[in-house]
């Protein structure tokens, strides 16, 4: 009787959803209960830090860790879990790449909390009572993690064995590739794994009549043809620039791909790629015409690195250190 | 305040039949300028990637130069129209960044430009020199 | 006075820590919820088109 897999799912700057994507295998869960013993999983299963400690080193078989690194809790546990795991997964697209909360390397952690505690128009904080590291109660101290500064991705902290992409990933590649687990049939390590080898545009089935684009165009300016490729609409869809696997989900249902599988293996940075793929499709050829295209995209570094500004060539903007 | 000792690092993309030859000829020619562009020679301007430009200023440069031949001229027919339709969303990239206007420049350059070539690198270094330097992993990433 | 951590709360969506504090009767003197998690979605969603935001906010919570 073959041992039983012990898995660990654990969640840094999450928002569950990695999770519901777990559970969205629906009752194909019950194939994984007969193959894997879940020693941690903090949405379905109770546990405590200091169980995770007491394990011996390589404890876990597979982790799967999703959410970025945020601030120091979710660092020491990405170094804890790597310590108690045989194979560390960044599971999803925080953990691969940042994902939404990546977002946030647009700001500073002082810009952050200022504006979360004090200058949010609905927030009263008369008092400006802040979140510390440490505060002196009457009681005893109390302690919060370090918020830092920069979100970072799993694999900018500890050694990453695999990617599998996705905001969330799609089950049935979750499926495959706990089926890739179970039957040792994993790539070398490194690999992206729950993903084709090629871009979105693969998986879509929109009909593609050739791209060149005049201007772009915001949703609500544009009736879309259903059965036509987005971008040739002027709509910005990053389907050229991200990895497969999805099946096209978004596309599918008249939403423009925003790249949350990331680029494909061959590409360094996801967002550098879009911006020349789609400025090499414009129609115009002067300098008027042309800057009359570009400012019709409104938000290039919030929309071509959507989902992969931590792993970016540049990991962040720039703005006065923290105080 | 800007530091008059610090010497910036630029990094030029200069495309082979034009602008790579045009700082060539400013060379043959002995014209004295400013030694503060490395040049990365590529077969055509349409050759820079934005990630270049991108990875450039991630590792150190504190500017990047982009040269290729004039829109027209392109030994490659369109290659420079690509960059013509690049360059400027690249900027706009960077400003979203916060790297400041005057550390990137996109210029065409002939080979008969040698003065030309010069005068760009002369003027570039002195603008980078005021912005001082950049050192994006040290002052931007890592805290 | 003792002190009874609980680090992490589970079987939750989200992160948690509750500190308890009992007087020397094992009585509760005090206790306190505390949240280690914040992302910052007040600040990076400003900036970005309005038609995006139905995509960017349900990343708050994936449950």
């Amino acid at each position: 009787m073959a041992e039983k897999l012990k898995l660990a799912l654990y969640w840094a700057a999450t928002c569950g959803g990695c999770e519901v994507a777990v559970l969205d295998l629906n009752e194909k869960i019950l194939d994984l209960a007969a193959v894997a013993d879940i020693y941690l999983w903090p949405v379905a299963m109770d546990f405590k830090y200091k169980d995770v400690e007491a394990w011996p080193e390589k404890f876990i078989d597979v982790c799967l860790f999703n959410g970025a690194i945020r601030n120091s809790e979710g660092e020491h546990m990405a170094h804890l879990l790597r310590e108690k795991s045989k194979v560390l997964v960044a599971f999803g697209s925080c953990s691969c790449f940042g994902g939404i909360p990546g977002l946030a390397n647009v700001a500073n952690a002082t810009q952050v909390m200022n504006r979360v505690y004090q200058e949010t128009w609905s927030t009263d904080n008369r008092d400006n009572v802040r979140p510390q590291t440490s505060v002196r109660v009457a009681e005893g101290e109390l302690t919060l993690p370090a918020f830092y500064d920069t979100v970072r991705a799993l694999n900018q902290v500890v050694d990453v064995d695999y990617y599998l992409p996705g905001c969330p990933p799609v089950p049935e590649r979750i499926w495959e590739v706990v089926g890739a687990i179970v039957s040792g049939t994993l790539p070398p390590k490194g690999a992206t794994v729950g993903v084709t080898e090629k871009t979105v545009c693969e998986e879509c089935t929109r009909r593609k009549e050739g791209k060149i684009i005049r201007a772009f165009v915001r949703p609500h300016q544009v009736m879309a043809d259903k059965e036509r490729c987005l971008l040739e609409q002027g709509l910005i869809c990053m389907g050229p620039a991200t990895r497969g696997g999805c099946n096209a989900r978004c596309v599918s249902v008249g939403m423009p791909c925003r790249g949350c599988y990331g680029p494909t293996d061959r590409v360094s940075d996801q967002g550098a790629k879009m911006l020349s793929a789609i400025s090499s499709i414009l129609e115009a050829t002067d300098e008027p015409a042309i800057k009359k295209s570009l400012d019709s995209i409104v938000d290039p570094l919030g929309t071509f690195y959507r989902f992969t500004l931590p792993t970016s060539l540049l990991h962040r903007a720039r703005v006065e250190r923290s105080k | 305040m800007p530091d008059q000792s610090f010497e910036p690092k630029i990094v030029g993309f200069l495309c082979n039949w034009c602008s790579y030859q045009g700082a060539d000829m400013a060379g043959t020619a002995r014209m004295q300028y400013a030694p503060n562009v490395h040049i990365i020679r590529v077969n055509c301007s349409g050759r820079v990637d934005p990630s270049f430009i991108l990875k450039a200023f991630s590792e150190g440069a504190d500017g990047v130069l982009v040269a290729g031949c004039h829109p027209g001229d392109c030994h490659y027919t369109s290659g420079n129209f690509k960059t013509m339709r690049r360059m400027p969303l690249v900027e706009r990239l960077l400003a979203d960044f916060g790297i400041e206007k005057g550390r990137f420049r996109l210029e065409w350059v002939s080979a008969a430009e040698g003065a030309k070539w010069a005068r760009v690198v002369n003027e570039m270094t002195e603008q980078v020199r005021r912005l001082g330097p950049l050192n994006w992993k040290e002052q931007v990433v890592n805290r | 006075m003792s002190r009874v951590t609980i680090d992490p709360i589970t079987r939750l969506e989200g992160h948690g820590k509750i500190e308890i504090f009992l007087n020397d009767e094992g009585e509760v003197e005090n206790a306190y919820l505390q949240i280690p998690e914040l992302r910052g979605f007040e600040r990076f969603c400003e900036g970005r088109p309005v038609e995006e935001l139905p995509r960017i906010v349900p990343r708050i919570c994936g449950v």
